[in-house]
């Protein structure tokens, strides 16, 4: 798992995953500032896919709250240096 | 054993059952800031057969009024992060929203939220009613207002095909409930999407919470993940 570091501007690897039958983004890897919440990375998907309605999920299938700190996420899901989110364009309802 | 590679994302009313058991036990055990889920038996009819053991989880009276400090916090991150679309609302609706936390501050709203087995779906399917601390019940667009921002533009976007109010299967009273047909879509996705191929107990010992991740979104409500076993 990953060092534990004082510093609070440390970044995280998040790697955006395409599943079901959502488009893959040309640029699937970027950093995030541990402190920023997941909602950052919903809103980064959303505007990329031109997409409102995402399913966005981590490994160990669990669905982040948008207020979760990404360096939280990563402590308890990343691995190998990186947060893999998992998305998809199914309807999460109806 | 069944393999989970094709699975359909369902349960069974006994898998519903085992399920609902062990996301009690992890809901207590990780949830300290929330009272336990309690098992309640379905009511007994007088005309169908015994069910095997069928029940539902209940909880009640859980606070879903949110302070006004909260509101403030989020709407100044959403300025910050200075992007024009943003997840949850634009800057009208985030004023709009601040404005009626103020007017409502002194009423504190509560939910009752029921987790019951559609054996139609074969998926567990989350119950709620919402009422005034006087037991008045709230209609929707009430509870609306107190749901995270991101929740209320999805349900203002669907216009109310996203949660429907139905007579309770078991308690013949008017509750609302999320739409379930989606739901064995996603939960496959869920469990399906990193290459691993867990075995169907784990999947089980599991399914409820990772279901929960999905639905208890819509209310702002989650368990903490930071997973000590």
């Amino acid at each position: 798992m990953a060092a534990e570091s004082p510093n609070s501007a440390r970044k995280v690897v998040v790697h955006l995953r395409a599943t079901g039958d959502a488009p893959i983004l040309k640029q699937a890897k970027f950093k995030i500032l541990g402190t920023d919440k997941f909602a950052k990375v919903i809103d980064f998907l959303r505007r990329q896919l031109h997409r409102d309605t995402l399913f966005v999920y981590v490994n160990s299938a669990f669905s982040p709250n948008p207020d979760e700190l990404v360096i939280d996420l990563y402590d308890n899901f990343g691995f190998d240096g990186k947060l893999v989110v998992n998305y998809a364009c199914s309807m999460a309802w109806g | 054993m069944m393999d989970v590679l094709h699975w359909d994302g369902t349960l069974s009313a006994k898998d519903f059952r085992i399920g609902a058991f062990a996301f009690a036990q992890k809901w207590e055990s990780r949830n300290l800031a929330f009272p336990p889920w309690s098992w309640l038996p379905c009511p007994k009819h007088p005309w169908l057969a015994p069910p095997k053991e069928e029940g539902y989880l209940s909880l009640e009276k859980i606070c879903i009024s949110r302070p006004n400090e909260e509101e403030d916090i989020d709407q100044i991150s959403q300025i910050e992060t200075g992007e024009e679309e943003t997840c949850c609302s634009g800057n009208e609706d985030v004023l709009d929203d601040a404005t009626l936390v103020q007017s409502n501050h002194h009423e504190l709203h509560y939910c009752d939220f029921q987790i019951v087995y559609s054996s139609t779906f074969r998926v567990p399917v989350l119950y709620f009613r919402a009422y005034c601390s006087d037991g008045r019940p709230l209609p929707l667009d009430e509870i609306e207002k107190e749901l995270p921002a991101c929740s209320s533009k999805e349900l203002s976007k669907k216009k109310w095909t996203f949660i429907t109010q139905e007579e309770h299967p078991y308690l013949k009273r008017p509750w609302y409930k999320l739409h379930p047909c989606g739901t064995a879509e996603w939960m496959k996705l869920l469990f399906l999407s990193d290459n691993a191929n867990p075995k169907f107990e784990v999947v089980l010992e599991l399914y409820l919470l990772s279901w929960f991740s999905v639905v208890g979104q819509v209310f702002g409500l989650r368990i903490s993940f930071k997973i000590s076993d």
